[in-house]
């Protein structure tokens, strides 16, 4: 079960509901009763969930050239004598080379570069998203190729990692993902704040709620600027409701939490793009600590490709050639390789599964008007 | 050699008579008949300096400077003040200040504000707005109107300073520096006059007494109405006296006081070098401990004067302050936002109880990556009670009882060697079993249940009292007697230099009226405010024999 | 008490002098016509100033990995162990050893006798009691009167009470933190470069003598309505008065040109993270480091002929960055290895300090002044408070003098002791250094006996 906020009015009335009901269930009047306990998390690392091996086996045809790597290789010595020298002025001129100038991510079908090079390989973080062990198509599905997971579990689904798998910036040591990482930290933007509600036992409880919100302010950071536990995080809200705010059932077993498929909205900045990110059928997978230490966790779900590829293209018209990716290539694979939500009318999937990992710590989160509402992570607090 | 002075003074008997009925204290016994000591003078504290030139000149003149040392005396380092002269780098020092706070407050854009006139020629040396200037001034900051050959004197040196550099108010600016490196102001002096209700006998003046009032209650010089109630002979009237103590009791600046008293106290002048392990301690960091000493301030303030609270209920009481730094090492949901300071109280059965439980202490009274039961036991015994432990003996191998290889994970395990060893387990015995019961904080004074994987155990005992944690701590330190005859000789030695011992009939008669008084604060320092003993002096020994007053002149002039 | 300083000519007369418009300019030619041949002197037969500096580190050598003891006083120091990295300097440095501190059955105060037994001469009674004034003061009373501070202390730890200077137990000198705040009040408006050739009295400089001057006139006033204790508070204020007249005044005299003297850079790295200054042995290092740098010019340019220089505390609370324990505890509470007959870490610590040292040293011998270098025109005495941390012990404290003190001593040896008491240390220093003092110290630490081995 899922409410967004933002959406009908129904539902703003219906999590209304909910935050009233918290009151009651985690409020001082309930005394006698074994007291609800919250646990918040800020989320302070977020990546795509890439399989990698030390010799990229993964890319038997080894990583995606850039946009300038394509432009060199398709003009010939003069044309690229012709270029201007200075090397941003170049590069844009690189990146506006279509036909009267156009932008390769303006218009990147009207562009005949190379195929991407997408990611061959057996193996891959993430889950099977769509119960179908053979990646055939089926009413909710479009033909793919599934992976096995790392402890042999056949059928998962993670288009996103064949997609990316093999654009070198977008890996682990790349720089795309370290950037927004950096770039969220030191601006407060983008923050995913994560709150587990209606928790009656860390270890093992059958039924509690999971609240996704974007907090405002700065990250608390020591020193060496890592990100502090326990500190408190405002969430972003509108006339006392959440911007973000989508609540959904899960549990925990064995002090891992899970929650059930759902479609979930997550505020994202990284390399200077914002988003409001839609994870359909998203489900969470997170270890609950006990000592305020960091924990780990994952997500996958089926991300939209227009979505991806507008983050692609707005980072690309940022940084001309930066990253080692084309748009016209990106483009055209995103869509071949889209496996979930086919649409309707043309029967193209729309979105791609995918897998992300993400770092987090200990948090009190704040909601607007929340003043009864107990404090206390409901782990270590004293 | 200049022969060093003692804080111990001598001591002579002065008579007074008890005016009875006067009503000055709130309730308890009549005060005695006591002794008094000689006039004395103390170099103005760091603070004190920095309270005075914000009041005088406002807070945006900054005052960047290092100040010499005081040296803690009695517990205080407001007694060492009295003691403490000015060294020649201090000096040096004061000067430099002086001079930049005077060019500050004479900048173009200042000095419309502090110069009462405007002069339309900078170069001409505009004499009615100097003398106006520099008596105002002066007044405050020497805490007594000047004469008008003192102003005059000023006046004429500004005038020549501004001749030779040309400018009207750098004129003006040197004369201020010269009060404010000037002993009358460097020094709270008590200046003394013949009383005359009292043949041979000796009285503050009414300058003076404004003064000692006035450090006392604000840390600062002596307000506008508290300089004209001295002008106006008020201050020599107990009666009238006692109005301004009303008065200034009732301002929030009582607040200022009373924070002064307890930083000295509790000696959070170490805060200006604390350091913590930023790896061990991530979270107490530079806003956490700015926050750290200012959360127990405001408890202070909040419970003894807001509240008006039993002293005793410091050691207990679990309401505090949050900001979202502190958040961050208690471990607790701060609602405000970032800068602003939220009540807060920690829940019944939290082992953080009273301000022995609260950062400041905890993380002072411990070394930069561990805690120390030892130096918060010896703390609670030095600070909160006014026992004094021992220095630990210079020959002790310590390093017997911190085998590498040995089983101890606590800091009880580790200290419980000490006992085996008969030099080290007197003082052990006096200080660990207090300290101990905070083993829960960290050095950075952060929960912990556990050390190096051991269950840690907070049971302990002071004076006989056991306990089993903090709290308990902290209620045995509410009910020892020894805390609140401490807080009196403390506050007493605060307000007068003068550390009295508890049998003096004097320390009685005020311990007396704490008790009367509910333990509180505010009715003490009334009571010390109110009482002709705080004021009384015995007659100086100003013999000139023993100095030579002639061997200081200036060998050009 | 009073000490009278002969003025050149009335401030007042200057400041009517300026008053008229008639700054002096004083034209100078260059500068080597200044310097006699051989450069150890100014041509005009001023000898080039010699200096006197402590540098003090907290809890000593291990006993054995220090220096090689010696039977009897002769040349060549054995430095090994913790002292390795003064090898280098061996041939400007005199090592003492088996120096006592006699305590009469006084306590021991941990970490406090022992720099207050061999700075003052008199064993404290109580901790923390300063008995009598340190001798770099009394050093500085004779030759530090002259120059525009007269003494200049510092801390590398960050804690600016980690100084052992002071004239008695309320009057102390508190230390200089930061490099760059240290940088500042050296080279900032009020410094004149002894080498520009053109010298105009500071009109201000004049202006604020008069302000001394005049809270003088006050003085009598003053003294006779306080009490006699009181005066002797007063007394310490107006000495110091009187003091920072003087330095005022050398600011008016256009000063001696110092080839050796320039105008520095300002710190860059120096150990100082934003405003925190602390005890974390890197940042400490970082401090001393930029602290050597200016003070060498600090001293070239003449600006001070005094300095006292703390690398760590007395009770060394130097630390490594995420251990839980400070120098100080270690040296209490880590084990000996019974193989090397040492406590690691707490030797560790001890060879940094004196890596330390030889930084120092380097930093002023690597500064050329006259055919020398700083260290021959200078007197440094670097010195600890104990000798074996691990018990306090106050006898056998390391001393070492560094330095020629403009050819006043002989260097490259080591001193056997005895047992004498450590003041002899230290009386020798004031001696050297010109103070009139043929005996000093109190009860069993009393000396007359110089350390004639030494002298030239």
């Amino acid at each position: 079960m899922v409410f967004n906020s933002r959406h009908l009015p129904l539902q703003r009335f219906l999590v209304s509901f909910i935050f009233a009901s918290f009151f009651v269930v985690a409020g001082p009047i309930q005394a006698g009763v074994a007291e609800k306990k919250t646990l918040g998390f800020v989320v302070t690392d977020w990546n795509t969930a890439m399989y990698e091996t030390l010799f990229m086996d993964e890319c038997p045809e080894g990583p995606t050239p850039g946009n300038y790597e394509i432009w060199e290789a398709s003009v010939t010595p003069e044309v690229r004598r012709s270029y201007p020298l200075m090397l941003f002025t170049k590069l844009r001129h690189i990146n506006n080379r279509g036909r009267n100038g156009v932008n390769v991510c303006d218009d990147p079908v009207s562009f005949d570069d190379p195929p991407l090079k997408i990611v061959e390989g057996k193996y891959a973080y993430g889950i099977d998203l769509d119960g179908n062990a053979d990646g055939t198509a089926t009413p909710k599905t479009c033909e793919h190729k599934n992976f096995t997971s790392l402890n042999g579990a056949p059928g998962i689904d993670n288009q996103m990692y064949r997609l990316m798998g093999c654009v070198e910036a977008w890996k682990s040591y790349g720089h795309i993902e370290n950037n927004a990482n950096s770039h969220r930290l030191s601006s407060g933007l983008g923050m995913i704040l994560i709150e587990v509600t209606n928790v009656d036992d860390t270890a093992n409880d059958d039924s509690v709620q999971v609240g996704f919100y974007r907090g405002i302010g700065s990250y608390n950071l020591d020193s060496s600027g890592k990100v502090l536990p326990y500190a408190s995080y405002g969430i972003d809200h509108e006339d006392g409701l959440p911007r973000y705010g989508d609540i959904v059932s899960g549990k925990i077993v064995d002090g891992v939490l899970k929650t059930d498929s759902a479609d979930v909205h997550l505020p994202f900045f990284g390399n200077y793009q914002y988003m409001n990110q839609v994870f359909r059928d998203m489900q969470l997978h997170m270890e609950l600590p006990l000592d305020g230490k960091p924990v780990t966790g994952s997500v996958a779900g089926y991300y939209g490709v227009d979505q991806f590829y507008s983050y692609v293209r707005g980072m690309l018209s940022t940084f001309p050639n930066r990253h080692k990716f084309s748009c016209p290539s990106i483009y055209v694979a995103a869509h071949q390789l889209a496996d979930g939500h086919p649409d309707p009318e043309t029967g193209d999937c729309t979105t791609l599964s995918s897998a992300f990992k993400f770092d987090a710590v200990a948090a009190f989160i704040n909601h607007p008007e929340q003043e009864e509402r107990i404090a206390g992570s409901g782990q270590t607090s004293p | 050699m200049i022969p060093v002075v003692s804080h111990l003074r001598q001591w002579v008997l002065l008579a007074l008579f008890v005016f009875a009925g006067l009503g000055l204290t709130a309730c308890g016994p009549a005060e005695p008949v006591t002794e008094s000591a000689p006039p004395d003078m103390r170099r103005l504290t760091e603070e004190q300096y920095r309270n005075i030139i914000a009041d005088v000149f406002g807070t945006t003149i900054t005052v960047s400077g290092r100040f010499d040392p005081l040296v803690r005396t009695e517990g205080l380092l407001a007694v060492g003040a009295w003691s403490t002269s000015v060294s020649s780098a201090g000096l040096m020092q004061y000067e430099e200040i002086a001079r930049s706070v005077a060019a500050q407050v004479l900048n173009e854009t200042n000095r419309p504000l502090f110069a009462p006139c405007q002069t339309s020629d900078d170069t001409a040396f505009d004499e009615p707005c100097a003398r106006q200037f520099l008596a105002k001034v002066g007044r405050v900051l020497f805490r007594r109107p000047l004469t008008d050959e003192e102003v005059s004197a000023r006046v004429s040196f500004a005038r020549r300073a501004a001749d030779s550099l040309g400018h009207f108010y750098d004129g003006l600016s040197f004369s201020l520096t010269s009060l404010l490196v000037d002993p009358e102001f460097l020094f709270i002096t008590d200046f003394t006059e013949p009383d005359p209700d009292q043949r041979d006998a000796t009285r503050l003046t009414a300058f003076s007494k404004a003064a000692r009032l006035s450090f006392l209650l604000w840390n600062t010089t002596p307000d506008d109405a508290l300089l004209i109630a001295a002008e106006n002979g008020d201050l020599h009237s107990m009666d009238r006296l006692s109005r301004h103590v009303d008065r200034m009791m009732a301002s929030p600046r009582l607040n200022n006081g009373v924070r002064a008293f307890f930083s000295d106290m509790l000696e959070f002048n170490k805060f200006d070098v604390l350091e913590k392990d930023s790896i061990i301690y991530p979270a107490f960091g530079t806003a956490a401990v700015r926050d750290a000493r200012e959360q127990t301030l405001r408890t202070i303030t909040d419970h003894l004067v807001t509240r008006n609270g039993d002293y005793r209920d410091l050691f207990t009481t679990r309401k505090t302050f949050m900001s979202r730094p502190l958040g961050m090492v208690y471990q607790v949901r701060v609602k405000a936002p970032e800068n602003v300071w939220e009540p807060f109280e920690f829940p019944a059965d939290d082992p953080r109880a009273g301000i022995q439980a609260q950062l400041s202490f905890l993380a002072l009274n411990s070394h930069p990556g561990r805690s120390s039961p030892t130096l918060r036991g010896k703390a609670i015994r030095n600070m909160l009670l006014c026992q004094r432990v021992p220095d630990p003996p210079a020959d002790v191998d310590f390093s017997e009882f911190n085998d590498p290889n040995s089983p101890s994970k606590t800091a009880r395990d580790r200290l419980s060697a000490h006992a085996t060893n008969a030099a080290c387990a007197g003082c052990h015995r006096i200080t660990d079993p207090i300290g101990l019961a905070l083993e829960n904080f960290d050095g950075s004074g952060q929960f912990r249940a556990v050390e190096n994987g051991a269950h840690i155990d907070t049971s302990g005992d002071l004076d006989g009292i056991l306990f089993a944690d903090g709290a308990g701590l902290g209620q045995a330190l509410h009910d020892n007697p020894a805390t609140t005859s401490c807080l009196v000789n403390r506050i007493y030695a605060y307000a007068s230099g003068q550390s009295l011992s508890s049998r003096n009939e004097w320390m009685a008669y005020l311990e007396e009226g704490f008790a009367a008084d509910g333990y509180s604060i505010t009715a003490l320092l009334k009571r010390i405010a109110s009482s002709t003993t705080f004021y009384a002096v015995a007659p100086a020994d100003t013999s000139e024999q023993e100095f030579d007053l002639a061997a200081n002149t200036s060998p050009v002039e | 008490m009073g000490i009278r300083y002969p003025y050149p000519t009335s401030r007042r007369a200057l400041l009517r002098g300026v008053l008229a418009g008639s700054a002096i300019t004083v034209g100078v030619p260059f500068l080597d016509s200044l310097l006699n041949s051989s450069g150890t002197a100014l041509a005009v037969g001023t000898p080039l100033p010699v200096r006197f500096g402590t540098w003090f580190w907290g809890l000593g050598h291990t006993p054995g990995h220090g220096v090689d003891a010696k039977a009897a006083t002769g040349s060549g120091i054995g430095f090994k162990g913790e002292t390795q990295a003064l090898a280098t300097h061996r041939d400007i440095i005199n090592y003492f050893g088996k120096f006592n501190a006699p305590l009469d059955g006084r306590s021991n105060y941990p970490h406090a006798t022992g720099w207050i037994a061999s700075r003052t001469g008199t064993a404290p009674d109580k901790q923390d009691d300063v008995p009598a004034p340190t001798y770099d003061l009394l050093i500085a009373d004779k030759i530090g009167t002259r120059n525009r501070f007269k003494t200049i202390d510092l801390s590398c730890t960050g804690n600016p009470r980690h100084s052992y200077s002071a004239r008695s137990t309320y009057n102390r000198n508190a230390a200089e933190v930061s490099p760059a705040a240290f940088y500042g009040r050296l080279f900032g408006p009020e410094f004149v470069d002894p080498n520009k050739a053109e010298f105009t009295p500071d009109p201000r400089t004049m202006v604020r003598q008069s302000v001394l001057s005049a809270v003088k006139d006050d003085r009598q006033k003053l003294m006779r309505q306080v009490g006699v204790s009181d005066r002797a508070q007063l007394d310490e204020y107006f000495t110091s008065l009187r003091e920072l007249e003087t330095q005022l005044e050398v600011q008016l005299q256009k000063p001696a040109p110092n080839k050796a003297c320039l105008v520095i850079d300002p710190p860059q790295d120096d150990g100082v993270q934003g405003n925190e200054t602390g005890v974390e042995i890197t940042r400490v290092e970082a401090s001393h480091k930029s602290f050597a740098r200016i003070l060498a010019m600090a001293v070239a340019c003449n600006q001070t002929s005094v300095f006292n220089v703390v690398f760590s505390d007395s009770n060394s609370s130097l630390r490594r960055a995420g251990e839980s324990v400070t120098h100080h505890s270690l040296s209490h509470e880590e084990r000996m290895d019974p193989e090397l007959g040492l406590q690691q870490q707490t030797s560790w610590f001890n060879t940094r300090s004196m890596d330390a040292l030889a930084v120092f040293i380097g930093t002023l011998s690597s500064i050329r002044e006259g055919d020398g270098t700083l260290l021959d025109n200078m007197l440094l005495l670097a010195g600890s408070e104990t000798s074996f941390a691990k018990n306090h012990s106050v006898d056998d404290i390391p001393f070492m003098t560094v330095g020629k003190a403009g050819g006043r001593i002989k260097t490259g040896l080591h001193i056997n002791g005895n047992g004498d008491p450590v003041t002899r240390v230290g009386l020798t220093a004031m001696q050297v250094m010109g103070v009139s003092i043929d005996s000093w110290g109190s009860r069993s630490l009393q000396t007359s006996k110089s350390v004639n081995d030494i002298l030239a």
